[in-house]
């Protein structure tokens, strides 16, 4: 998945790009303003990021330019936040609104579910990691030949831990993750889903699959 | 106009008037005139100088009666040059001129600082709109760069993010205009938001988030209201106990509906309730537990004013604290004005 950061702040433009690299997203960006557009067609994105306060364009005209030719989801991200300028990223044909700052889960959230929305195609994306796999689509986990199903929670922490594989992910942000998808977890719950989900990984020969780093998090 | 008061001014007349009669029937008699023509000459003066200020005085103390009614009626009586009529008589005239050269010097200043409110308001939100940009970079380093260091910077700069916020907040509350726009909100939906906005401070704090029959559709600004709740959250984070319990649920009355946010907080001494949405009220708790600005409430409460909502608080001390939303279910008591 390709996406296209068109935000004239270069901190922030860098940081995006990192963190939805960390994501498993290809992203792209420009410095050429007078040029814009034709910079963003040429670069064939799946998904655009777009500011509105930029040099040479505002980021509507950016955004009623893009709408003339193509219909790649565009997502407004804006620190202006007036009702007046959501309404009008909605008229010019936006997908989404975000304000900064935003929280990041919030953003990457917001991301995949306009990517989910305006593909035609059903999400068939399958991860790998260390000998399990698992199929976004399917809410299910793979080891070997053998499948397990799980439940939403479970299978979300299990996603996260693996998008996340070789990294520490804390207890938080395991809660912040399946909170982001409207399941308002604790403390306990989370343990419970752990410990369910270490339980139904050992059915399918991953013993040990899942680590705990004591006072830090989880770690697959 | 007092009677009394006119009399007052007319005294110069009066002596001059009483001079006149006496001198005239001095020489009258003088002159061997008779009495009875004497009194009856005297007689007329006096019943000319009582007609002159009957007349004058009713005609005066009707113009000023229309003009205190006037005033009586308008909510702005500063324009209140504007609406009377110009008397007919000389000093009456001058106060006229004056009045309305006054009103107009007033209601030019009055103007003049209204656009520069105006436009202090537009340079903070400007501000706040520039200064949003390097809280967002920050939070993307934070986020790029995890680690204990990271993350106690990040929770600071949250703090200075919800200041930005009240600050923005604030700038909109004092504007003469409206500048929000009424939505339906789906009550679930906007709980949810909330919630997940302050996911980051809720999730440190070991919450335990309990939504319950929200599915309700209310008419308000979905900003507005988004800012409001966020201020209860961070209150209900402020003076938590553990386990931390929030609670949402709404419930349905014939004219409204009343959304709840409840926590098992420290709560609110009862004799300092009903200071809670004062400007500048930190209470006990405050003092005592955090730091507090007196401001997040307050500007709650002005904010629920400003759209026709209700907002209302129930405490106990030591148990917990509620926080009641009264929306009218009839729309067009919200969209009015």
């Amino acid at each position: 998945m390709k996406i296209y950061i068109v935000e004239d702040e270069q901190m922030i433009r860098l940081e995006l790009a990192k963190l939805l690299e960390s994501y498993g997203y290809e992203c792209c960006y420009d410095d050429d303003f007078a040029h814009i557009i034709d910079h963003i067609f040429a670069a064939k994105a799946d998904l655009i990021l777009l500011d509105i306060n930029l040099p040479y364009y505002d980021g509507y005209h950016i955004c009623r330019e893009i709408r003339k030719k193509s219909d790649t989801p565009i997502i407004i991200v804006t620190s202006r936040n007036n009702d007046m300028d959501e309404l009008m990223s909605m008229n010019l044909g936006a997908d989404d609104f975000i304000t900064k700052p935003y929280n990041t889960q919030i953003l990457l959230a917001r991301i995949a579910a306009v990517l989910k929305r305006t593909e035609a195609k059903p999400a068939t994306d399958c991860i790998h990691y260390k000998g399990i796999t698992v199929c976004l689509g399917k809410g299910s986990a793979l080891c070997g030949d053998s499948e397990i199903e799980l439940t939403k929670n479970e299978f979300r922490i299990l996603t996260h831990l693996i998008q996340k594989g070789g990294q520490i992910v804390s207890r938080e942000d395991l809660i912040e993750e399946l909170w982001q998808s409207d399941e308002f977890v604790d403390d306990n719950t989370l343990t419970v889903n752990i410990n369910r989900l270490r339980h139904k990984l050992s059915e399918i020969g991953a013993d040990e699959y899942i680590n705990t780093k004591r006072g830090q998090g989880y770690l697959v | 106009m007092k009677f009394e008061y006119y009399l007052k001014g007319k005294i110069a007349f009066l002596i001059s008037q009483s001079m006149i009669m006496f001198s005239f029937s001095f020489l009258l008699a003088l002159l061997n005139v008779s009495t009875y023509a004497i009194m009856l000459f005297s007689f007329l003066i006096l019943f000319v100088t009582v007609l002159v200020i009957i007349v004058e005085y009713t005609h005066h103390n009707k113009y000023y009666n229309e003009v205190y009614d006037a005033l009586y009626h308008m909510e702005k009586k500063h324009f209140i040059a504007h609406v009377i009529d110009e008397p007919q008589f000389g000093d009456g005239r001058v106060l006229y001129n004056v009045l309305h050269l006054a009103t107009k010097s007033m209601n030019d200043e009055i103007a003049r600082y209204q656009i520069l409110e105006e436009e202090y308001k537009e340079y903070i939100e400007t501000w706040i709109h520039e200064v949003k940009i390097p809280i967002s970079c920050i939070g993307l380093l934070c986020e790029n760069n995890k680690s204990d260091f990271s993350q106690n910077i990040q929770s600071e700069v949250n703090r200075i993010d919800s200041f930005v916020e009240q600050a923005l907040f604030y700038a909109r509350s004092t504007n003469i205009e409206k500048d929000y726009i009424i939505h339906t909100i789906q009550l679930a939906d906007l709980i949810r938001t909330c919630v997940k906005k302050h996911s980051r401070q809720l999730i440190n704090a070991h919450a335990e988030i309990h939504i319950d029959s929200l599915d309700f559709k209310v008419f308000s600004d979905t900003k507005w209201l988004d800012f409001i709740i966020g201020q209860i959250l961070s209150n209900s984070i402020k003076y938590r106990r553990q386990p931390f319990i929030l609670n949402f649920f709404a419930e349905e009355q014939p004219n409204n509906i009343i959304l709840t946010i409840e926590d098992n907080g420290i709560g609110i001494p009862s004799n300092e309730l009903s200071k809670v949405f004062e400007k500048g009220f930190t209470g006990e708790n405050g003092r005592v537990f955090a730091k507090s600005t007196g401001i997040g409430l307050y500007l709650c409460k002005r904010l629920c004013d400003k759209m026709y909502l209700s907002l209302t608080i129930e405490s106990i001390e030591g148990e917990g604290t509620k926080l009641h939303i009264t929306f009218p279910k009839d729309k067009s008591l919200v969209m009015e004005n």
